[in-house]
């Protein structure tokens, strides 16, 4: 799905360039459950964002579903991310002014969906997280573990092929925690593609894959327990 | 989707209560101000377009040149009117000749009123198309008859027919009520009139008008004319303009007289000329000028509102970075937030229809207006809806494209907005909005210094007690003696007089003088006034040379009295006992007086020659007793005048009063121009404040770092406010020649008029500097006291 060759970010800092990612070669299938970490400064951010064609790097090849993302423009770039990608924050980022159920909404409207299909994909979200009485609420009223719930469901309310999630559960306690990463366990066994980037060993174990990133480069790789 | 927007963006104004109403308050204050000025404007310019025959009435004015200068003036001969009629009578539907409106005495029965009026050809009420309520509109045709107003109607015979019933003007003339006219409107010129009488009882109503019927040098009555074709004003005024020229004596040919027509579209805003003879503005600049501050202000208002939207855009900037992540599209987003632009601006558009609206009533009284709000007038909303959109159009232009043009990882970071680009905008921002307020308020105090510089003219008599009474009706005339001695007993009075003018106007000039030394070239007009032996005295005139009128010499009936004016044109070396010549007459000066200003505070004094004349005088003048109180003296004064002169109401001016009318204008502009100043400051400050916010908010983790480094109180107090005193100062210096050089163009249309002293534009400045300083001072001086541990808190 992912193919990532010789990807190298770095930052002019007066004359000199300053290397966040420094020739990353990476591949992600399908259906795979992978987890990044590494020490803060290590540029695990950085690679997340540019598979989520967020960000582009300063040098190398980049393939998703079987375009050469460093060849195609803005536009296209982002009608790509739009259709297959999910995002799910650390600081959750929900926008204030909207209720749980609006907020959920969001991304179809830019789908074209019309409002009665949207209604049934939010309602059906909602049962899911089993958050339907929280709908009307908004974000300020809930709590860190719920709203981080809203984000989740509002990045796969699109279905998404490929979801990515930095670092999901770092401000939140031990037991919601789990309560997320066993939701992403399922999600994954039901065919979603999952990157998460993390700090946390344990929540790292559930994906299939780990690599470890160190001063821009990958530093190793292991297996995971799924 | 539009529903979605405006839902967010209600809720985003009222998660932001502060912010917005700031905002909201700051565009429906200025709105509310284009507001008014839009409804004045329009008043101004519907002036006279009640009438129906608007675009063909005109009234016919002369112009005479006398030692280059052009003079222009609406007072005609009495020939003029026959000789359009019968040389001309194919160009004009209707030409009307009219006595000038004075207010005159009516009596019926016991009822006596004074009523402003004229005397008008038979045809003035087809040519002012008048809505008759009963009798009929050609009630003039009655050489007897008389048209009064409705309000006249009501105020004399109450709920009884007054058609048929008799009249009494000036209690020597017997007229038959013979119609009566719907009150003419408030913005006309023709506001006002009482009643009109015809024109063939005028001219035999008092000796001197039927002598003059053949005199072309005597004006002393207006002509207005209907045109047969609108378009023909030009090609008319081409035919008309040597008129008089060619019926004047020859040795008059010389002013070179000219008649055209001055339109009735022109009235109200066109009727100043320059001394070259030319049309120069008038109400018109005026219109033009309060046209220019109300957009001015409500441009502060739009500065205002763009600099407050884009300076919220860190915490707006989280919420673009979302729905660009989740796909939103660029046009979405504009879409966003002209949405939120247009709600912002039509609540404040509400909120200005308000305020105007409780305005209104206060804008009226001084303005002098009777503006009404247009509620029904489809056009009124319509325009009011285009005002709207074109605001939000264009205040919101700008912040919708900064935001949505946001790199969306920025933003989700938490980026700070560095962007100097922004700020830069910003700041010019600003001091665009304080120039326009420092000018606006450095105007106002050079009109009020301009306005106190004319009162404190030496006015040439004492105007404190001053009482002037109009001679209407011969019942006043032939007691003077008696009213004098009366009053003077009972100690009402310190004096009386009576003149042909009152001591605040000029009637008449007239030329023809010769006196020893005259050069042949010059032919000077004179302003001259016939006065009592008591009139000096009476009004305090300050004798320079010679002596005033004296009962103890009989050949003072030939003397006269010139004013300093006067004696500097005649340059006369030794005036006293010179001979003055007029009309074959001569005379001889017993004495030369400080120039009095009769007419207008702002220009210099007319030379002036004062005749004695007990028969050719209008006006009373008293002077009050000042060891008394008014009310008593006038209480006094009264009872006398009902004893004497019981046919006649007793109507008086205060000398003072009317004296202060003449800044009537100039202390309107004033107001109104102090009263926009004040504002365009508020709205100003308003977004200083705003401002002041956001930064406080920007620099929040900067201030608690400097205080915990050992920053005092006063140190960063300075840090927060110095950046915008630099902008008000840049303001300053902009705005300092920019106001310059307006007010010298303004003061330079008074001939008397004060300077700008450079303390002036330091007393602006530094206030405003002040005030600048105290809106910044109360956000910076909270945050600079605030508990770094409260700031330096990560989120």
């Amino acid at each position: 799905m992912i193919d990532l060759k010789g990807i190298s970010k770095w930052y002019p800092v007066g004359g000199v360039k300053t290397f966040v990612l420094n020739g990353i070669d990476l591949s992600v299938r399908e259906g795979e459950f992978l987890s990044i970490m590494g020490p803060s400064g290590s540029g695990k951010s950085t690679l997340l964002n540019i598979i989520g064609l967020l960000d582009q790097p300063s040098e190398g090849y980049h393939y998703f579903m079987g375009e050469g993302i460093h060849l195609i423009k803005e536009k296209q770039r982002s009608a790509l991310a739009k259709a297959h990608i999910g995002f799910v924050f650390q600081a959750y980022h929900l926008i204030d002014e909207l209720t749980v159920y609006e907020n959920i909404e969001t991304p179809l409207l830019y789908h074209k969906v019309s409002a009665s299909e949207r209604k049934a994909l939010v309602a059906d979200m909602l049962d899911r997280f089993q958050i339907v009485g929280k709908k009307g609420l908004f974000p300020s009223q809930l709590s860190g573990g719920q709203q981080q719930l809203v984000g989740i469901a509002r990045a796969l309310i699109t279905k998404p092929s490929l979801l990515l999630a930095d670092e999901p559960t770092g401000n939140l306690n031990s037991k919601q925690g789990e309560q997320i990463m066993e939701l992403f366990k399922t999600l994954n066994e039901e065919g979603v593609t999952i990157i998460q980037v993390t700090h946390s060993e344990k929540n790292a174990g559930y994906g299939s894959r780990i690599i470890h990133l160190l001063d821009g480069k990958i530093d190793k790789e292991e297996q995971g327990q799924a | 989707m539009i529903n979605d927007y405006l839902k967010v963006a209600w809720r985003s104004l009222v998660r932001h209560k502060a912010t917005s109403l700031i905002n909201l308050g700051g565009l429906a204050v200025g709105m509310a101000v284009a507001l008014l000025i839009g409804l004045w404007i329009s008043a101004e310019l519907s002036y006279n377009r009640g009438f129906a025959h608007y675009d063909r009435i005109a009234q016919v004015m002369e112009q005479r040149t006398s030692n280059g200068v052009v003079y222009t003036n609406d007072a005609v001969s009495f020939p003029m009117g026959d000789a359009l009629r019968t040389n001309f009578g194919g160009d004009f539907t209707h030409v009307v000749m009219s006595s000038f409106p004075n207010d005159h005495i009516l009596k019926i029965d016991d009822k006596v009123l004074s009523v402003h009026g004229r005397f008008m050809d038979k045809e003035a009420p087809q040519m002012l198309t008048l809505q008759m309520t009963a009798g009929s509109a050609k009630g003039l045709d009655d050489p007897h008859g008389i048209l009064i107003s409705a309000s006249t109607a009501r105020t004399l015979f109450g709920a009884s027919n007054p058609i048929g019933q008799t009249l009494q003007i000036d209690n020597t003339l017997p007229v038959q009520v013979s119609g009566i006219y719907q009150d003419l409107p408030h913005n006309s010129d023709f506001s006002g009139l009482g009643f009109i009488a015809p024109w063939s009882l005028y001219i035999t109503s008092e000796s001197w008008i039927m002598r003059t019927a053949a005199q072309w040098d005597n004006n002393s009555f207006q002509l207005f004319v209907q045109l047969a074709d609108p378009h023909s004003l030009e090609a008319v005024n081409r035919r008309i303009s040597t008129i008089k020229q060619s019926h004047i004596d020859k040795e008059f040919q010389k002013y070179q007289f000219k008649e055209f027509l001055h339109p009735m579209s022109d009235w109200h805003l066109r009727s100043h000329w320059n001394d070259q003879g030319l049309q120069a503005g008038g109400q018109i600049t005026y219109v033009w000028l309060f046209g220019i501050i109300g957009l001015f202000v409500l441009l502060l208002a739009c500065i205002n509102f763009t600099n407050l939207s884009t300076a919220r855009a860190q915490s707006r900037g989280k919420e673009v970075g979302i729905r660009k992540v989740v796909g939103c599209r660029y046009h979405q987003l504009l879409g966003r937030f002209y949405c939120e632009s247009l709600l912002l601006v039509s609540l404040a558009w509400a909120a200005a229809i308000v305020l105007a609206g409780l305005a209104l009533p206060y804008f009226n009284r001084i303005a002098a207006q009777q503006i009404r709000f247009p509620w029904t007038s489809p056009l009124f909303w319509l325009v009011c809806a285009g005002f709207a959109g074109i605001t939000s159009l264009l205040a919101g232009s700008y912040p919708a494209f900064y935001l949505s043009a946001l790199r969306p990882l920025k933003m989700l970071k938490g980026g700070a907005m560095t962007g100097e680009y922004s700020s830069w905008s910003r700041k010019a921002l600003v001091v665009a909005q304080f120039t326009i307020s420092i000018v606006l308020v450095i105007g106002t105090l050079v009109v009020y210094r301009q306005i106190q510089y004319s009162r404190d003219r030496p006015i040439g008599y004492s105007r404190n007690g001053l009482i002037l009474i109009d001679m209407k009706s011969p019942d006043f005339y032939g007691k003077y003696d008696l009213l004098r001695n009366r009053l003077m007993g009972e100690k009402a009075i310190a004096d009386m007089a009576e003149s042909s003018s009152p001591v605040t106007s000029l009637f008449h000039t007239n030329n023809g003088f010769s006196w020893p030394g005259k050069d042949p070239g010059l032919d000077g007009f004179f302003g001259t006034v016939w006065v009592t032996h008591d009139y000096g005295r009476t009004v305090g005139w300050t004798l320079r040379q010679g002596r005033d009128f004296s009962r103890a010499f009989a050949g003072d009936s030939s003397g006269v009295v010139l004013n300093e004016a006067a004696l500097h044109i005649m340059r006369l070396k030794d005036p006293l006992g010179k001979e003055i010549r007029w009309n074959g007459k001569a005379y001889h000066v017993l004495g030369v007086v400080e120039n009095m200003i009769m007419e207008s505070p702002y220009d210099p004094v007319r030379p002036t020659l004062y005749f004695l004349d007990y028969d050719n005088v209008n006006w009373m003048v008293l002077k009050l007793n000042p060891a008394q109180g008014a009310a008593t003296s006038l209480a006094k004064i009264k009872a006398a005048f009902h004893r004497y002169i019981p046919a006649a109401p007793f109507d008086y001016q205060f000398a003072d009063e009317q004296f202060a009318a003449k800044f009537a204008t100039e202390s309107r502009i004033g107001m109104l121009a102090a009263v926009f100043a004040v504002l365009a400051i508020f709205i100003s400050c308003l977004g200083l404040f705003g401002l002041v916010s956001f930064m406080v908010e920007r620099r929040t983790r900067e201030i608690g770092i400097r205080k915990v480094l050992g920053g005092s109180v006063f140190s960063l107090w300075r840090l927060l406010s110095e950046e915008f005193a630099a902008l008000i100062i840049i303001a300053l210096v902009v705005a300092t020649p920019v106001s310059y050089y307006l007010m010298a163009h303004w003061l330079a249309r008074y001939v008397y008029h004060t300077g700008m002293a450079w303390w002036l534009f330091a007393i602006a400045g530094c206030g405003i500097l002040v005030i600048a300083l105290l809106t910044v001072s109360v956000q910076s001086i909270g945050a600079a006291r605030a508990n770094p541990v409260n700031n330096l808190k990560s989120e």
